[in-house]
Parts: C-alpha cells; structure tokens; sequence
C-alpha cells in the first residue's frame, strides 16, 4: 500500500463553500461545510452572483477551519484537491484559484477534479467498493446514472434530459408556499397525503432507456395546484398533502422503474458483488429511497446510501477523488481549468435540452 | 515597510504582475503585463511565477502579496483576490487589498485634492474623491462635472497598475490589514422570484 498520503480537498461549485482532510486510508480528518441557503432565499433558487460573492470571501476561512480541526498544517499534507468543474463557474474560479495559491506557497501537488467524480467515487471512500458499481447521482442540479468502472471512467447509461429532482421538489415547495430547501419539507407533507388523489404524468416511462425528464411533471403539479386553488380561492392545507405526495410518488415511480433498467444493464458485466450506490441530496428523502431499496433486492443487488453529508455536497469527496486520481498516476496540469461543464463521461450522447454548449455534466 | 512585495491586478482585459523592492536605499520595480479578455485564471500564476524566475526571487522571499480588488470586472476581480488569499495562507504573510481608487492615487502622486476615476458599465464612471473634502467610493453618470483635477485608472498602462498596486499595499501594510475582498461598488443583480406563494387555506 505504501505510505498513507492526506490531501485537502477544496468543493465550492454551487451554494456550499467546503473544505476537508481526508487520508487514503479513507480516515476523514475533518469535513467543513458552509452553506448559503439564507443568502439566496429570497430569490427562490442559487442566484450565481451572490454564491460567487460568499465563496471568494469565505473559502479561505474555511480551509483554515478544516485544517485546524484535522489538526494538520498545510506542510503535513501530499497534495490538494480542488473542483474545477462542473458547476457555477464564480464559485468553481475562486476555489480553483484559491489552490493555486496554496499549492504555489507550499509546493504542493495540485489535483483539478470533476465534482461529479467526487460524488461517483465516494463510496470508495466510505464502503471500499471495487469496480464496477452503479452509481446513481441525484441532487439539485444532476440526475444521472454512470456505472463506475474505474478511477477516471465512468459509463453514463442514462440521465434527465431537463430538470433534477431536487430541483421539481424545489420547484413543487415554491409553488406550494413551502420552504427551502424543498426536498424534506415536500417529504413531510407527502406523508399525511393520499398520493393517489392527482393522477401526474409519469416522463419518459414509456421510452427505452435510462433517460428521465422532470420538467412535464413540474408544469402538471402547477395545473393541478391552480385548479384546486381556483375552486377554493386559495390552498387548502389537505390539497397541498395531497399534491406532495402525488409528485413524490410520480418521481419515486420513475426513478425506480429507469433504475431498474439501469441495474439490468450494469448487472450485465456479472460484477463480483454488485453495488448500486446512491448520492447527492435527495437521496435523502426515505420514500424515494425505500423504492430503489426494494428494487435493489428484487435483483439481488446490494443498495449503498453514504452518510447523508457525504451524499449532499462537501470537500471530503473532493479530497478522496483527488487522492485517488493522485495514486493513479492521473494527474494533468489541464485539469485545473475551471469550467462550467464537464461531463463524465465524454463519449455518451449529448441529451436533449442539455443547451448548444452541450452536457453541463 | 522594507521588504519584496507582489502585486497584482485582474480586474479590467488584462493580467498583471509586479515586484517591487522596498529598501532604505532606494526602491525597484519589476512587472510584466499582457492585455487579456479572457483566460487570466489560467495565466495569473505562471506570469507571476515567470516575473520571480526572471528576477531570482521565490515565494518564501515576500513580505506580503498586494491584490487589486476593483471595482472592475466582478470575475476578474474574485480571480486575483482568491489567488492572493491562498498566496497569504500558504505563506504565512498578509494579503494587502488595494482598491483601483488608491491604485490611481498612487500611480498619480498627487498631493492636491482630486477625483480617481474608473471607467463603469452603461454609462457610468466609479468615483472616488481624495483630499479634506474626500468622499466614499460612488457609482456616477460618466457626464458628471467634477470639482477637482481627475486620475483616471483607466487610462492607466496594465504595468504601471501593478506597480501601484505594489507600492499602495507596500504603503497599507504598515498597518495590520482586513483580508482583500472584491470592492464591488455594484450589488449583484437578482430579483425575488415576481410570482408570490399561493394563499394558504386551513
């Protein structure tokens, strides 16, 4: 195995400015997570300028934090890691920056890594799992499934061609006057709702692949809540429920069946012991997760959901994939440009409403 | 304070980087420059490390690293200061904001009252008034009649921004400094969401 090596790893490509030692024995030294939800609440979603603005002022502070819980200095550390990509391209330049600072001061090697790599390599670093694994990533900003085959490739099978969940479960708590973040206050209305009240389309259920779409529903909840509304003069509490659990179960519905396709193509490379892992916020919610669970088992395949802080955004991620990428011998200066897309897996079909400049991830 | 300063500025189309030496005999300067749209992020350093190679100078040698923080291109700006905050973490010495308002007062060397100007979006000039009558940095149309002789940063030479942004944090760094954040001037553009939350009925 040879000597262990700790890296800092620097995450700061949405709206959580993070900062965390990891060593390569997967021991997580210390995993500091600012987040801004109250910079951006009134604008009902991440406004890029203010997340840009919070993150240049605030990294460094949170990089000494998680050096100082680690109990490390930067001159005890083997490398650093930061996100360069995809994501919000103010945030993604100061971290990357940043870095370049601190690798310049102390002669560090610097490691450039795609924050959906930190995502799909994280239960390596909390589960040891082999290659190949499924990987389904599904957060506020990203749904794909990439079944993980090694340090630096990863196979898409199948992605949203829209919106993410976590966004239609952001967009459904605004447009039924609940908070943000949406995801758990749209779960708990759901579970006093009837989820059979609204009958909401199910997307690209009856198309072949593993591809999802999240926008439709989004626009069906909108009409269902007018209508209601329109009848009553304003929304009455039961409806909302009702209205919850109805798109939670029209999601949970999907994801579960283009999952299941996904395992099927994934089991198709007889893996020694076949994974499917979860990550990213809405893995949280517990119905959805219930679902992907009973799929999992009905094909023998184990279900892994990382501890919910290492499934939402943070640095250990970063840190681990950087150490990864390091040991392998993967490491290109070319990395480091911070860009604000960056898809895994180069060689997948661009998706449909992913824009003119193509995947963003 | 004697001593090697860095300096450096991205806030307008170009990358920038300056050495200055401050000793009781006398000062030296050292700057390289390039007018640059785009790609300062990936060019900062290496012109900085470029400029220390070519004057046998290396990281350990600063006293203090010196950041242009604006107001300017807002991206630009969070470049140079989050370069300069991992510089002065790493180091172990004070990262110096300069605003582009000192810059020009310092690349000027006026001793009388005047107005440092610097050129704004859509019609607009940033202004800033030095003297007994000084005033806080402000956003004015750029028709404004100013009551004073003029410095304008922008007509300034990308090299001779380093420079003054050495030499005004060589001066700042005197005293002990907050750490440089991007001066704005101009808050971010975002509107609340127009479409208000439905009524909510028992």
């Amino acid at each position: 195995m040879g000597k262990t090596l700790t890296f800092l790893g620097i995450e700061s490509s949405c709206d959580d400015t993070a900062a965390a030692v990891v060593d390569s024995t997967g021991r997580i030294l210390s995993s500091e997570v600012e987040g801004q939800v109250v910079l951006h609440a009134a604008f009902g979603g991440v406004v890029p300028e203010i997340a840009a603005r919070a993150h240049a002022e605030r990294l460094d502070h949170v990089v000494e934090r998680a050096l100082a819980t680690a109990g490390v200095g930067l001159r005890d550390l083997d490398g650093i890691a930061v996100t360069a990509g995809p994501g919000l391209i103010g945030g993604v330049l100061s971290g990357v920056m940043l870095a370049r600072g601190l690798a310049a001061g102390t002669g560090l090697p610097l490691i450039g890594v795609n924050h959906l790599a930190g995502h799909a390599l994280t239960p390596r670093l909390t589960d040891g799992l082999d290659f190949p694994y499924l990987m389904l990533l599904v957060s506020g900003g990203h749904c794909q499934f990439l079944i993980v085959e090694d340090v630096d490739r990863f196979r898409r099978v199948g992605g949203t061609i829209d919106d993410a969940p976590g966004e239609a479960f952001d967009k459904t708590a605004k447009l039924l006057g609940l908070p943000q973040p949406g995801g758990p206050a749209v779960e708990a209305e759901a579970r006093a709702g009837d989820p059979r009240r609204f009958a909401f389309p199910r997307p690209l259920l009856d198309r072949e692949g593993c591809d999802l779409s999240f926008s439709g529903l989004k626009t069906a909840l909108l009409r269902a809540r007018d209508a209601v509304m329109a009848n009553a003069g304003g929304l009455r509490l039961q409806d909302r429920r009702d209205l919850c659990a109805g798109f939670q179960a029209a999601v949970a519905d999907v994801l579960a069946e283009k999952t299941r396709r996904a395992l099927s193509l994934y089991l198709e490379l007889s893996p020694a012991r076949a994974v499917c892992a979860v990550a990213g916020g809405v893995a949280a919610n517990q119905a959805l997760r219930a679902r992907l669970e009973t799929v999992c088992q009905a094909l023998d395949v184990q279900f892994l959901a990382p501890p919910l802080r290492l499934c939402t955004d943070n640095a250990a991620m970063i840190a681990w994939a950087g150490l990864e990428r390091f040991r392998a011998g993967l490491v290109d200066p070319a990395d480091l440009v911070a860009r604000p897309r960056w898809p895994l897996d180069a060689t997948a079909p661009v998706l449909i409403g992913s824009g003119k400049k193509g995947a963003k991830g | 304070m004697t001593g090697l300063y860095l300096g450096f500025d991205t806030s307008a189309a170009h990358c920038a980087a300056a050495l200055l030496w401050v000793r009781p005999e006398g000062s030296r300067t050292a700057v390289v420059a390039e007018p640059m749209a785009k790609g300062q992020a990936e060019r900062l350093l290496p012109m900085i490390e470029g400029l220390m190679a070519a004057q046998g100078v290396t990281f350990a040698d600063l006293a203090a690293v010196c950041v242009g923080t604006g107001p300017g291109n807002f991206t630009g700006i969070r470049i140079a200061v989050s370069l300069a905050r991992g510089m002065a973490l790493s180091l172990n010495v004070p990262a110096i904001g300069v605003t582009g308002f000192d810059a020009a007062r310092q690349a000027a060397g006026l001793a009388q009252p005047h107005w440092a100007l610097i050129d704004a979006p859509r019609g607009q000039v940033y202004a800033q008034k030095f003297g007994p009558d000084a005033t806080p940095p402000q956003i004015v149309p750029t028709e404004t009649a100013f009551d004073a002789p003029v410095v304008r940063w922008s007509d300034l030479a990308a090299d001779a921004i380093a420079v003054a942004v050495a030499q005004a944090g060589a001066r700042l760094a005197r005293d002990p400094q907050p750490r440089p954040a991007p001066f704005y001037l101009r808050s971010a553009d975002a509107a609340p969401p127009s479409d208000p939350p439905p009524a909510i009925l028992p």
